[in-house]
């Protein structure tokens, strides 16, 4: 039985928030911008260190570059879905002043790298999947509730050239699902000029049946509450894409970027009822970001 | 009763030496420098010059080195270090061989913890290298590394990148440097901190004292060794920054 799915709307509780957290941010970027010092590109705050060393970890007595900002990202509502759900998320991150940052894909996990040779890097990842509830989607109405999942693996990532780079990451769930999944990506990385640079390059996933199960399996209760016919995940699920980033200072503090990442369900899930009468197999990820930088001195 | 405060007594005894060596653990490198009165300089920049080509470089991943000897930079360093310096502390000349400290500058390992645990080999040099003169510390100045690009690429030291983009290509001359201080005594680190960049008004970002310029900086344009406007260039930027940096690690006064 196919279901009718009404456009995805947020409550006024939630747009209440949303305007709140917009003004809050926009507040934010006013006052820094108000500030001169900030503007003219130099130290924007010097603070005073810690007033003891701590054995073994490095001094905090540099000069950092903090950044801030928002990104707005709209990605499927849940993974299969054909509805778009809108997700502003901050943007922080604190390094040392003048380093040029490394190239991350939107795809990239949140990694430390344990072995660093430079071209090649290798050390731990983890993931947060967020749980899936069934009254966030109407799509999901009868289906059971999925607790959140947390992925831990290893990434290695190389770069043949200054130009090209490739990353694999492997994460076995815990929690929601657990299962094994695997991402790898490649992505050239042109720089168009000063300040602005593309980058582009096609994805490939690969999730086990265990993975995609809590998501994808329908059981006779769960067929019989959202009128969807039974259906059990059997071998891999793989997914295949492609991504591209866009980024351009507009000052040497200010810079905005903007990503898409395609990938279409092959396999396994995609034969899911959920993902053919209710939702699609191609996935569409699109998001928009305003950063802002300044330097902090710690003396 | 009596027992009790006995034993109170004995662990009070043991833990006040513990306590001791912690807090002489945790001080920091200002409260440890307000003992110094000597200090020595060793400046171990290099005698060589990198040039990078970054960005779109097609399979191009290395760097060309020119000797730059005949700049004498370390001299220059030493000299104007120590006229900073001597406003507050009693500057002692040492005798060493710079050639030892090029190669023994701390890169990092591959394992990255093993950094944070690792001794330090300038420590080992310093010891077999400068210890009959004894100053109270030293001060040794070497060469840093800057990620370039967006890769994990690095450069170090003085040199020229030229980055190129599908719409166009520009110069950066860079003098990538870090301060160390030395307790003369212990050898141990006191301080160390990597010149910062001079202003970061520049999108093309290197951690460190650098600069856009023009082609005619370029290794390309003659013998960099010969090209005079490159050095007085990378001296400019060693000059100007070291004031700062010796005055964020309480060595001479900031401007």
């Amino acid at each position: 039985m196919i279901q009718a799915v009404p456009g995805h709307f947020p409550s006024p509780r939630v747009l209440i928030r949303r305007r709140l957290f917009a003004s809050q941010v926009l507040a934010l970027f006013g006052a820094l911008v108000a500030f001169p010092a900030v503007a003219l590109g130099q130290t924007a705050f010097t603070v005073p260190a810690l007033p003891f060393n701590i054995p073994y970890l490095p001094s905090p007595s540099l000069d950092w570059t903090v950044k801030i900002g928002v990104d707005g990202t709209m990605t499927p509502s849940f993974y299969g879905s054909k509805n778009f759900t809108f997700s502003p998320s901050p943007i922080f991150s604190i390094q040392r002043a003048g380093s040029p940052e490394k190239f991350t894909s939107s795809l990239d996990n949140p990694s430390i790298a344990l072995l660093d040779f430079g071209r090649f890097r290798l050390g731990p990842v983890g993931k947060f999947v967020a749980a899936r509830n069934a009254s966030s989607d109407n799509a999901l109405s009868g289906l059971r509730k999925v607790s959140a999942a947390v992925e831990l693996g290893a990434f290695a990532e190389y770069y043949p050239v200054d130009w090209f780079r490739t990353r694999l990451e492997v994460r076995n769930g815990f929690g929601g699902h657990k299962g094994v999944a695997g991402d790898l990506s490649a992505d050239a990385i042109i720089p168009l000029d000063q300040g602005f640079t593309f980058s582009a390059g096609p994805r490939l996933s690969l999730k086990n049946a265990q993975a995609v199960s809590p998501y994808f399996d329908i059981n006779t209760a769960e067929s019989l509450a959202s009128g969807l016919p039974t259906f059990r995940v059997k071998g891999t699920t793989t997914s295949a894409g492609a991504g591209a980033q866009l980024g351009y200072m507009l000052t040497s503090q200010w810079e905005v970027h903007a990503n898409v990442e395609y990938e279409r369900l092959f396999n396994g899930a995609a034969k899911s009822p959920l993902v053919k009468s209710r939702g699609s197999p191609d996935q569409l990820t699109f998001g928009l970001g305003l950063s802002y930088s300044f330097d902090v001195k710690v003396k | 009763m009596l027992h009790h405060l006995r034993s109170t007594k004995i662990l009070s005894v043991l833990l006040f030496p513990i306590l001791i060596n912690a807090c002489a653990m945790f001080e920091t490198g200002e409260a440890k420098l307000k003992r110094v009165r000597t200090i020595s300089i060793i400046s171990a920049m290099g005698d060589e010059l990198s040039f990078t080509r970054s960005g779109l470089n097609g399979m191009d991943n290395h760097s060309q080195r020119y000797s730059i000897k005949s700049w004498k930079l370390d001299d220059a360093i030493v000299k104007q270090a120590g006229a900073l310096i001597a406003t507050h502390f009693q500057v002692q000349p040492i005798a060493y061989d710079p050639e030892l400290f090029y190669s023994h500058s701390g890169k990092d390992s591959p394992i990255t913890p093993l950094n944070l645990i690792r001794d330090d080999p300038l420590k080992q040099l310093l010891r077999t290298q400068a210890q009959q003169q004894s100053p109270d510390a030293y001060v040794v100045i070497v060469k840093a590394e800057s990620t370039i690009g967006p890769s994990n690429r690095t450069v170090e030291g003085a040199g020229v990148v030229k980055y190129n983009a599908l719409f166009g290509s520009c110069v950066q001359i860079h003098a990538l440097y870090e301060i160390r201080v030395y307790d003369g005594h212990t050898l141990d680190l006191l301080e160390k901190r990597p010149a910062a960049p001079l202003d970061n008004a520049s999108v093309t970002k290197l951690a460190g004292p650098s600069r856009i310029v023009d082609e005619s900086y370029m290794p390309s344009a003659g013998d960099p060794a010969q090209n005079e406007k490159l050095q007085a260039a990378i001296v400019t930027l060693i000059e100007r920054s070291l004031q700062p940096t010796l005055g964020d690690l309480h060595l001479a006064d900031l401007q």
